[in-house]
């Protein structure tokens, strides 16, 4: 029998808690005190144009610091460091854009699952829409990610439109290509769990690269497993978590840790899970 | 698959390439930025944290010949043009 870790622990008891906790970082991520840090990088997707964001987008800054021909130290460094951390744990937890698409999924509507491969257009995105065409084509390429990305449409466009018409100001509308997106994306989010992280999110993309070295991790213990395929069922993302605990597609919800003979728990490569032998009757 | 030993070597590679970079990109790198009227001017010599800012509301941009300008003359655009 493995010994629960106080990690493994702590993750059991916070699990239902879950949303409790994005909210906690959504009030983070909502620049509650008005400090605008905008000089520097969050590790979530939250796009820097909305009047309520307290740090720069990584993505944006990315994308835009490809397009002037800068390496972007600050952000590779963020997002290194946080990945070799957390792994994908920062979308299943922080996220704010997770959040939304986690909170639509309450609603109770058909769901459709993606196939496998879908997954693999994130990196699409990564390369294409964030560094690619930024660095030859400049930002006022149509592809550039925040010409398209659904985030900027919904946290930054419509509040931005939205103020400028209380004041009476011209309405700068995004493009129509943008809004086309922000519209199947809204669609989207109620027939498919997560559909922009599990397709498109280019930070997820970066995150899931370092879900197998991450310093906290999905550890899977196969002495306790049983077969049941209860963690099937649980994952609400169509992985097999005994098979891949760490998959690249996986956000770690940690749902999957709920599987009744804890053959699945959160761990981190600092504590050693220990082998303990369970006390005989007499 | 990578052993507990090899995991923690991986991560404190990582974890130290990641600081390093931050590091490097907070405190010492920098870079020159021509103003946006006077190209005879003196340039700008923007830290990279104020470089994340100006791109946040697109205040630089590359001009034809490859060097960064800034888009703006005093009051910096109120947020991204995209």
């Amino acid at each position: 029998m493995v010994e629960k870790t106080k990690l493994s622990v702590l993750a059991s008891k916070l699990l239902p808690w879950r949303m409790g906790v994005q909210s906690v970082f959504l009030l983070a991520w909502l620049d509650p005190l008005g400090l605008r840090l905008h000089n520097m990088c969050s590790p979530v997707f939250h796009c820097y144009a909305c009047p309520l964001s307290t740090f720069a987008c990584p993505i944006g800054v990315l994308a835009q610091f490809s397009a002037l021909h800068i390496f972007p130290f600050v952000a590779i460094g963020l997002l290194i460091a946080v990945g070799v951390l957390f792994g994908s744990l920062i979308c299943g937890w922080a996220c704010p854009f997770g959040f939304l698409q986690d909170l639509v999924a309450k609603v109770p509507t058909p769901k459709f699952d993606l196939p496998k491969w879908a997954g693999n257009l994130r990196y699409v995105v990564l390369i294409v829409a964030v560094l690619a065409v930024p660095y030859f084509w400049g930002e006022e390429h149509w592809l550039f990610i925040c010409r398209v990305c659904p985030a900027g449409a919904l946290e930054a466009a419509v509040p931005n439109m939205t103020g400028q018409a209380i004041a009476g100001e011209k309405i700068a509308w995004p493009n129509a290509l943008k809004l086309t997106i922000l519209g199947v994306f809204l669609i989207a989010i109620f027939f498919m769990k997560r559909p922009w992280c599990r397709m498109l999110c280019p930070l997820g993309a970066i995150f899931s690269l370092f879900n197998r070295v991450s310093a906290f991790f999905v550890r899977f213990n196969a002495d306790e497993c049983t077969d049941c395929e209860r963690c099937h069922k649980l994952c609400e993302y169509d992985i097999e978590p005994e098979k891949s605990p760490n998959d690249s597609r996986c956000v770690r919800c940690l749902e999957c840790t709920n599987c009744g003979p804890s053959a699945l728990t959160f761990g981190s490569i600092f504590e050693h899970s220990k082998i303990v032998t369970p006390p005989t009757k007499d | 698959m990578l052993t507990r030993k090899g995991k923690i070597i991986v991560f404190g590679l990582l974890i130290l390439t990641g600081v390093v970079l931050l590091a490097y990109g907070v405190f010492f790198h920098s870079e020159n930025i021509l103003p946006q009227q006077n190209e005879d001017s003196a340039m700008l010599v923007q830290s990279e944290p104020a470089l994340i800012k100006e791109v946040s509301v697109g205040g630089i941009k590359r001009d034809e010949s490859g060097r960064l300008k800034r888009t703006y003359d005093k009051t910096p655009p109120k947020a991204c043009p995209t």
